[in-house]
């Protein structure tokens, strides 16, 4: 399984030429559909010419492809007074991921913890089963990226099935699971075994993202446990706006909401779709009573939850430091500061 | 969603639905009806007090739910049972209209229109000449859906 | 901005406000700040990146922000333009507020544009922009500034869109949406969005689907669209937000030259005109009603 792989260009190009042609759903960082801001966003591609691999992050995270924004869990349709339940087909469609960056590989293990906890979801797992991950170190990074202080890093295998680095002439591969060994098995003309080591053009990354943020989760944690009334959280929360965007781009945040749709009188749709603890609606109850009544309780609980109850009841950190929420944040948030002000805190021991 | 209705000939038959205002068209309506006007029976009429009611909602979720064609009528200006809802109506629906065919809705499949409690004749002329419109652009097959 | 810092410990010391609601540099970029002690003031900013429209920190759903007290706003003019609607529509009361207005030369799209301004980055709507101060405002600040430099017809793809067919039309809005997830920032950072119970959240009956499906995200944003004839003030914080990055500005747009040709009605920072959906004339045009 440790054996090095060479993956020219030409043949990734096959590879996903293969794939296509063999009908299995090829996603990759693609354009987007945006007309007057473009962006680079994961999506499906039928050729090669539409894979971006040298762009930046892609906008929308890599969860959707195993979690997707709205999907239907079941339809129903009455028939006298019984109700009948259709199923909706739970057969998933092969996937390949080509080029998912290590922080949204990453992601989708994370999440694996609370999907598989007291209910297994078998939507999240059967998507998931189906799904093959190709991830590539990163090349590029910003000022927003933090993945090294959750414990990751730009050549994170976690969650990747293969792990491609960019070398001169191509990718080295490294086949991780035995999910990557059964599409190499499948693949391997196109893969043959690397000679000798090829310069790795993701030098010097790791340090870059480590100067933007270097702090200790279990310090954070620490901190959090003992300072849910902090001013802190007052003072943060003021400039939030409470739209939520942060956690729909989060390669980690998997809350969604239940609905149910009707086409008739007698028949019709339950979905679910992606939510966020950040709106006001999310803890609201039917008494009208709400526990998380203003934007001070509501942002507490995002970092809580991502950095405190996560931890404590998985040993996870719910974030891979992707910087999503930091970049598309229209009020500035900006988590890196928040974690540093608070490790910082946490090493002072005293008030934030 | 469901299927677009055929008559026993294959032919397509556009489902329309009527939002109108209780005091005048509804009443015109009823005229048109009691006399004996051939109107087409595609448009499933829906009552409401005073167009200044009609949220376009009510016609985006007749599209959604199948509706080839929407018309939304009610009393003449100055006509209005409750004074000013028709006037407050039609601003909103101007700019709606304008709005839905901006993002593609055909605005020929959305008829607008006074009309009386005692023009029973005009509202057969309504109902039909939008059925034939409707007919002629076929089904809204490509509304969004789910 | 020393006469912005010096303003701003006046009213803090004078306590004629208890906060300061302005821009400071953050990490990355502009961002907004809220001042409570006369010291912090000295974070005060104003320069090109202050793209964000504060005036949507008014409303009074932000239980935790009015509970600071009465505020002095930092206000570009098109700014100011939310703060009158507010006023308008009753949400805040003039002398509940101190309005400092800037005089402004234009603005970048992206907060964390660490570029100086010019027309590569400038926000669209800046280069249009007939007065860069606010009429609406208890101080004024800052040196008058030139119109930025930017070229373009401000609406040229919304003639564009109007030239396709309606098939075209219909197939471009449902690619253009297809990737909105109903996270609702647009609706959030939009100060002019203030409903206590959104009809996106309205239930039984349902008349916005909340799935981000192509039906459900077109009924929302031709509602929100709607909602907004004659009250969006044109801040561009809606397109801002979207995580999708979804030109929501075209749905606005649109319907704000709607309503100016149709009713001569543009937003300006005057809180005594009246909305254009609020009320009518006798003789407004009906040339599509039958």
């Amino acid at each position: 399984m440790n054996t090095k792989r060479m993956l020219s260009r030409a043949n990734l190009d096959a590879l996903i030429r293969d794939l296509v042609a063999a009908g299995t759903v090829v996603v990759a960082p693609t354009h987007s559909s945006g007309q007057e801001r473009t962006g680079v966003t994961y999506g499906q591609v039928q050729s090669p010419d539409e894979v971006l691999l040298d762009g930046p992050q892609p906008i929308r995270p890599l969860k959707g492809v195993v979690f997707p924004p709205t999907e239907a869990l079941f339809r129903w349709r009455q028939e006298k007074s019984a109700v009948k339940i259709e199923e909706v087909p739970t057969g998933f469609k092969e996937t390949v991921v080509i080029g998912a960056r290590p922080c949204d590989a990453a992601g989708l293990e994370v999440v694996d913890c609370v999907m598989g906890w007291d209910f297994r979801d078998e939507l999240w797992f059967g998507r998931r089963q189906a799904t093959t991950v190709l991830a590539m170190a990163c090349t590029t990074c910003d000022e927003s990226c933090f993945c090294t202080a959750v414990g990751l890093s730009p050549t994170s295998t976690r969650g990747a099935d293969w792990f491609l680095t960019p070398v001169d002439g191509g990718f080295e591969v490294d086949v991780v699971t035995p999910k990557g060994e059964a599409i190499l098995d499948r693949y391997k003309a196109r893969c043959p075994e690397a000679g000798g080591a090829a310069p790795s053009r993701t030098a010097g990354l790791e340090q870059q993202v480590r100067a933007n943020l270097d702090v200790r989760p279990d310090r954070i944690r620490g901190w959090l446990e003992t300072h849910f009334d902090d001013p802190l959280w007052k003072r943060v929360a003021l400039r939030c706006h409470g739209c939520g965007a942060c956690a729909f781009v989060c390669p980690s945040c998997h809350c969604f909401d239940i609905v149910d749709e009707p086409d008739g009188a007698a028949s019709g749709t339950r979905r679910r779709n992606w939510d966020s603890c950040q709106t006001a609606l999310f803890t609201l109850h039917g008494s009208g009573h709400n526990p998380r009544k203003d934007q001070t309780a509501r942002f507490r609980q995002r970092i809580m939850h991502k950095f405190s109850i996560y931890p404590a009841r998985f040993g996870e950190v719910l974030c891979t430091g992707c910087g999503r929420c930091v970049r598309v944040c229209a009020a500035g948030m900006d988590l890196v500061s928040i974690l540093a002000e608070i490790d910082r805190a946490a090493q002072g021991g005293g008030e934030a | 969603m469901s299927a677009p209705v055929t008559v026993g000939n294959g032919a397509f038959e556009p489902s329309i639905v009527a939002f109108v205002c209780n005091w005048c068209t509804y009443t015109g309506a009823d005229l048109a009806g009691t006399s004996r006007i051939l109107m087409a029976d595609n448009v499933r009429v829906i009552r409401l007090p005073c167009t200044g009611r009609i949220d376009t909602l009510f016609i985006l979720k007749a599209f959604e739910r199948g509706a080839d064609g929407v018309i939304v009528s009610g009393c003449h200006p100055a006509d209005c049972h409750y004074t000013a809802g028709n006037y407050h109506a039609r601003r909103r629906f101007a700019i709606f209209r304008e709005l839905m065919n901006f993002v593609g809705i055909d605005p020929r499949r959305v008829t607008f229109s006074w009309v009386s409690a005692s023009e029973g004749g005009k509202w057969a002329e309504v109902v039909n000449s939008t059925t034939e419109q409707v007919r002629q652009l076929g089904p809204f097959a490509t509304y969004p859906e789910a | 901005m020393q006469e912005l810092r010096e303003l701003a410990r006046k009213l803090l010391q004078e306590k004629q406000v208890s906060a300061i609601l302005g821009y400071e540099h953050g990490r990355l970029g502009t961002r907004p700040a809220f001042v409570t002690d006369v010291a912090d003031c000295e974070r005060l900013v104003f320069d090109h990146r202050c793209v964000h429209n504060l005036a949507a920190y008014l409303s009074p759903r932000r239980t935790h922000i009015a509970a600071l007290g009465r505020l002095a706003v930092v206000v570009k003019s098109c700014d100011a333009r939310a703060v009158a609607g507010l006023i308008r529509e009753s949400q805040i009361k003039r002398e509940d507020v101190v309005l400092i207005g800037v005089r402004c030369g234009g603005v970048v799209r992206d907060a964390a544009d660490a570029r100086p301004l010019s027309a590569d980055n400038v926000a669209p709507r800046c280069v249009a922009c007939e007065k860069r101060e606010p009429t609406l405002a208890d101080h004024l600040v800052g040196e008058p500034k030139p119109a930025p430099a930017g070229s373009g017809s401000r609406d040229a793809r919304l003639s564009e869109i109007e030239a396709m067919s309606a098939g075209e039309r219909l197939a471009l809005w449902m690619q253009l949406l297809a990737p909105c997830t109903r996270c609702h920032a647009c609706r959030q950072v939009c100060p002019m969005c203030f409903c206590e119970r959104c009809i996106a959240e309205k239930t039984q009956p349902t008349w916005i689907e909340t799935s981000p499906h192509a039906r459900g995200n077109l009924a929302w944003h031709l509602t929100r669209a709607l909602h907004l004839a004659g009250r969006c003030v044109d801040c561009g914080e809606c397109e801002r937000a979207c995580p999708a990055q979804i030109p929501l500005g075209l749905l606005n747009r649109k319907v704000a030259r709607v309503v100016a040709d149709r009713y001569g009605y543009i937003v300006a920072d005057d809180p005594s005109t009246p909305t254009p959906i609020g009320t009518y004339q006798l003789d407004d045009a009906q040339e599509f009603i039958q």
